[in-house]
C-alpha cells in the first residue's frame, strides 16, 4: 500500500527529532555522571547490569515480531534460580572446577531460557496474545520465586550468598578516567559491556541479524525468500532469554547476593524499565547500554544522597528512575514498533 | 453503516461466548492440573516427617489435600461438622470478591476498549487514600450517627473514585496525545503511587497514635454498614451491602457496554479502531475518557477496601488490582463473567490463607496459579488444537481475549 509508505515515511521523518533530543538528553546525563563521586559511578555500572542485558535481549524478541513483556519474569528467575544453585552447591566452593558462582551463573541462564521457551511455545505455536502471555509469565515467576524461597529457606527471601569479587585487568585499569571503571569491575559488568558488543555485532552485521529485522518488518518477504519465520522467531525468543538471564543472574550473583522474593521482588520492574530503555535507544544495543546509565545513575543516585544523609522523602525519590521511565516514554512514544510486531505469522497464509 | 457495525459486532460476540466459557473453564482446569504437579514436586524438596515415600524421595505435599483446603476452606469446610452459612472463612471470599469485582471492572471496561490498563492496582492505592483523607476529614463537620452514615459513605467512594480516575486519566491521556505505551506506563505507576502514598502519609496523613504506617480511622458510622439479621456481622469485615452493590455496578457496566452509545463507541474502539474512527469517535478523547472510568472503578475498589475492611488505609495495600486482571481476562472481560471470575479468585485469597494454616504449603501457589491461568486463558489455540483432536466441532470465529489488537501499540499503523 502506497498510502501506508508515504504514512511511514512522513512519521519516520517526525521520528527523528524527538529521538535527537532523547539521545543528548542522555548524553548530558552521561556528563553529568562524570562529575559524580567514583563510587556513585561503579554503582551505576553494576546497576545497570540488569537492565542493559535484558533491553538487548528484548531487543532480539521484538524486532523479530515478538513483544517479550515478560522479561521482568526472566530476570526474577533467573537472579533466583542462580542465588539458590550457589547456595546449594556451597557458598564460596567449587564444583568439578568451576567455581559454584559460575554454576549459578550457568543454571540461571538456562532457567531464563527454559522460560523464553516456554513464553515462545505459547505464543508461536498457540498463537497466544503475546502481551498477555507476557504479563503471565512475569505473573508466574512472581509467584514462583517466594513459593520456591519458602520452600528451601523457610522464607520469600533467600539466604546470602558471597558475591562475586572483582577482576582487575593489568595495564588496560590504568588507563585514566575510564580504566579504573570499566577495567576493574565485576564480571557480571564485563559481561554486560561484552553483550552489548555481541548484541549490535549480531543484529547488524550478520545474516542471523538480518533476519530478525526482516521476521518483524516483512515476515512474509523473508519466508518467500525460503528462511522459516517461526525459527527465527523462536531463536530471537531463546536469545533474549540468554541475554535476560545473563542480567538477572549477573545482577543477583554480583550485586544483590540475596534474593527478596515480598512485593514487587527485589528486581521491583526493572525488565519494564528495560523494555522503555530500548525504545529510548530504538533497538539499538549499544544505546541500550547507553540508556541504561541513565536509569541506573538515576538509582544510584538516590542511593547516594540517601547515605549522604539529605533529608529527602525517600519513598518519592525511589520511585524516580519509574517517572524516569514515563517521561522517556512520553518523548520516545513514536518509536516505530516492527510492522509485524504483536502478530502472529502463519506460513502460506493467503 | 453504524447499524450495520453493530449488527456484526453483536453477532460475533454471542458466537464466542460459548466458545470463551469452555475456554475459561478448560483453562482453570489445566491451571489447576498443572499447580497440582507444581505442590507434589516441590513437596520432593521441602523438609518434613510424614509424607510419601517413593523412589527414594520424600513427598512431602499432598495436592489433594492442598486443593481441598483451597477450594472448601474458602467456604468454611461445608462438609464438616458444625458448618454455618455466616462463617468467617465465607465472609473473606465474599469480601475478596466484592472487591475484585471493582477491580476485575476496573480492567475489563478499558480492555473492552483495547487498552491494558494495568494500572489498576496503583488507582486503587491512590483512590483508598483519598477515600480514607477524606472521610477523616470530613467528619469532623458531618454530624455523627446516620446522618455521617449517609453523607460519609457516598463521599470517601466519591473522593476514591475521583483520585482513581485522575490516576487513571494520566496514562490514558499519555497514550492518547503522546502514543505512549499504557502498559509501561501504568507498571511504572503502580510502582509512583506506592511511593506518593507513602510520602503523603509520612507528611500529613500519618495515624499519630500509632506505630505502623497507616491513617487515622474513619469513625465507626463511616465504615460500610452491616445487614442486621442477615448475618455477617461484627468483625468479619464484609458487608452484604457492599456486594450488593458490587453486582449493582456490575450490571450497571453491562448496560453501559450493550445499551448506550458511548459503550458502544468504546467496544467499537476495542474491537475496530479504525471502523469506529470511520465512525465519528475521537480516538483520543475515547481512549482518556476510557482510562478514566477503568480508574474510578478502581479507586472504588479502594474506597471499598478502606470502608469496609480495615476502616482506615493501610500503606500494605493487598494486589487486589493485579488479581483484577486475572479476573477480567478470565471473564473474557464480560461484565457479567468478571462476577464468577471475582468470586472464584475470592476463593483463592480466602483458601489461601486455609493452606497457610493447614498445610506447609507455601500460600505464594495462588499467585502462580493466577498467573498460569492467565497464561492459559491467552492461548485459547491450544485448547481448540486438542478440541479439534478429539471432538469435531465447527470452530467459532476466534475470541480474542483482549477484545482487541493490544499487542499493535502503535495504534493508527495496524490499520492505517
Amino acid at each position: 500500500m502506497p498510502m501506508r509508505n508515504s504514512v511511514h515515511r512522513a512519521r519516520t521523518a517526525l521520528e527523528q527529532r524527538p529521538l535527537a533530543a532523547a539521545v543528548g538528553g542522555v548524553a548530558a546525563f552521561l556528563l553529568v555522571l562524570w562529575a559524580t563521586p567514583a563510587s556513585w559511578q561503579t554503582s551505576t555500572l553494576r546497576f545497570a547490569v540488569p537492565i542493559a542485558l535484558a533491553a538487548i535481549g528484548g531487543i532480539f524478541a521484538e524486532k523479530s515480531g515478538v513483544i517479550n513483556i515478560g522479561i521482568e519474569g526472566l530476570l526474577i528467575v533467573s537472579a533466583f534460580s542462580a542465588i539458590v544453585v550457589v547456595n546449594r552447591l556451597g557458598d564460596g566452593g567449587a564444583t568439578a572446577g568451576l567455581p559454584n558462582l559460575w554454576w549459578g551463573m550457568l543454571i540461571g541462564v538456562l532457567v531464563s531460557v527454559l522460560f523464553a521457551l516456554l513464553f515462545a511455545i505459547v505464543c508461536l505455536e498457540f498463537e497466544a496474545d503475546q502481551i498477555i502471555a507476557g504479563l503471565a509469565v512475569w505473573l508466574i515467576s512472581l509467584g514462583l520465586a517466594p513459593f520456591a524461597s519458602r520452600i528451601l529457606f523457610d522464607s520469600p527471601n533467600t539466604a546470602n550468598i558471597t558475591r562475586f569479587e572483582n577482576v582487575t585487568v593489568p595495564v588496560l585499569s590504568e588507563i585514566p578516567f575510564v580504566g579504573y571503571l570499566l577495567f576493574d569491575t565485576e564480571p557480571q559488568v564485563y559481561l554486560m559491556l561484552a553483550g552489548a558488543v555481541a548484541g549490535w555485532y549480531l543484529l547488524s552485521r550478520t545474516t542471523f541479524g538480518r533476519w530478525v529485522v526482516a521476521s518483524g518488518e516483512n515476515p512474509k518477504a523473508l519466508d518467500t525468500a525460503g528462511v522459516d519465520v517461526r525459527k527465527v522467531r523462536y531463536a530471537a525468543v531463546l536469545l533474549s532469554g540468554v541475554f535476560a538471564g545473563l542480567g538477572g543472574a549477573g545482577f543477583g550473583l554480583g550485586t544483590l547476593g540475596t534474593f527478596a522474593g515480598t512485593g514487587d521482588t527485589v528486581i521491583n520492574g526493572r525488565g519494564f524499565i528495560a523494555i522503555a530503555t530500548y525504545l529510548l535507544a530504538n533497538y539499538h544495543p549499544i544505546g541500550a547500554l547507553l540508556g541504561s546509565f541513565l536509569f541506573a545513575g538515576l538509582n544510584s543516585m538516590q542511593n547516594g544522597l540517601q547515605a549522604a544523609g539529605y533529608a529527602i522523602p525517600t519513598e518519592l525519590i525511589r520511585t524516580l528512575p519509574h517517572m524516569t521511565v514515563i517521561v522517556v516514554l512520553v518523548f520516545v512514544g513514536r518509536t516505530r514498533l516492527p510492522d509485524a510486531a504483536g502478530d502472529h505469522y502463519e506460513s502460506g497464509e493467503d | 453503516m453504524r447499524d450495520r457495525l453493530e449488527s456484526i459486532a453483536e453477532r460475533l460476540a454471542r458466537a464466542s461466548v460459548v466458545d470463551r466459557l469452555v475456554i475459561s473453564l478448560a483453562a482453570l482446569v489445566t491451571a489447576v492440573l498443572i499447580g497440582g504437579v507444581l505442590v507434589f514436586v516441590s513437596g520432593a524438596f521441602a523438609s518434613c516427617r510424614t509424607g510419601l515415600e517413593m523412589g527414594g524421595a520424600t513427598f512431602c505435599y499432598n495436592p489433594m489435600q492442598v486443593y481441598y483446603e483451597l477450594f472448601l476452606g474458602a467456604l468454611g469446610h461445608p462438609l464438616e461438622g458444625g458448618w454455618t452459612l455466616t462463617n468467617y472463612s465465607l465472609a473473606t471470599t465474599l469480601q475478596r470478591t466484592t472487591l475484585l469485582i471493582f477491580s476485575g471492572l476496573s480492567v475489563a471496561v478499558a480492555f473492552r476498549a483495547g487498552l491494558l490498563n494495568i494500572g489498576t492496582q496503583g488507582q486503587l492505592v491512590v483512590g483508598g487514600l483519598a477515600t480514607a483523607v477524606t472521610v477523616v476529614y470530613a467528619a469532623a463537620v458531618v454530624p455523627s450517627g446516620f446522618i455521617g452514615t449517609v453523607v460519609l459513605i457516598p463521599l470517601g467512594v466519591l473522593a476514591g473514585a475521583l483520585a482513581g480516575g485522575v490516576y487513571g486519566a494520566v496514562p490514558g491521556a499519555l497514550k492518547a496525545y503522546a502514543d505512549a505505551n499504557e502498559v509501561i506506563t501504568t507498571i511504572m505507576l503502580n510502582i509512583i503511587a506506592v511511593g506518593i502514598t507513602s510520602t503523603l502519609l509520612s507528611w500529613q496523613f500519618q495515624d499519630p497514635n500509632s506505630p505502623n504506617p497507616q491513617t487515622a480511622p474513619v469513625p465507626e458510622y463511616a465504615e460500610i454498614p452491616t445487614v442486621p439479621v442477615v448475618g455477617f456481622g461484627g468483625r468479619m469485615d464484609f458487608s452484604l451491602l457492599a456486594l450488593a452493590f458490587a453486582v449493582a455496578l456490575m450490571i450497571g457496566i453491562a448496560w453501559l457496554f450493550a445499551r448506550t452509545s458511548f459503550g458502544y463507541e468504546l467496544r467499537t474502539s476495542g474491537i475496530q479502531p479504525g471502523a469506529a474512527a470511520y465512525g465519528g469517535v475521537d480516538e483520543k478523547r475515547m481512549t482518556v475518557a476510557s482510562m478514566t472510568l477503568s480508574g474510578a472503578l478502581g479507586g472504588i475498589g479502594g474506597a471499598f477496601w478502606v470502608l469496609m475492611v480495615h476502616g482506615r488505609w493501610i500503606e500494605n495495600v493487598p494486589s487486589l488490582g493485579f488479581d483484577g486482571i486475572a479476573v477480567s481476562v478470565l471473564a473474557g472481560n464480560s461484565p457479567i463473567g468478571v462476577g464468577a471470575a471475582a468470586f472464584l479468585f475470592g476463593i483463592f485469597d480466602s483458601g489461601g490463607n486455609a493452606i497457610g494454616t493447614a498445610t506447609d504449603v507455601p500460600p505464594e501457589l495462588v499467585g502462580i496459579l493466577t498467573g498460569l491461568i492467565i497464561l492459559f486463558v491467552a492461548m485459547p489455540e491450544f485448547f481448540r488444537m486438542l478440541g479439534r483432536r478429539y471432538v469435531t466441532v465447527d470452530s467459532a470465529s476466534p475470541a480474542r481475549t483482549d477484545g482487541g489488537d493490544a499487542g499493535a501499540n502503535d495504534g493508527g499503523d495496524a490499520d492505517a
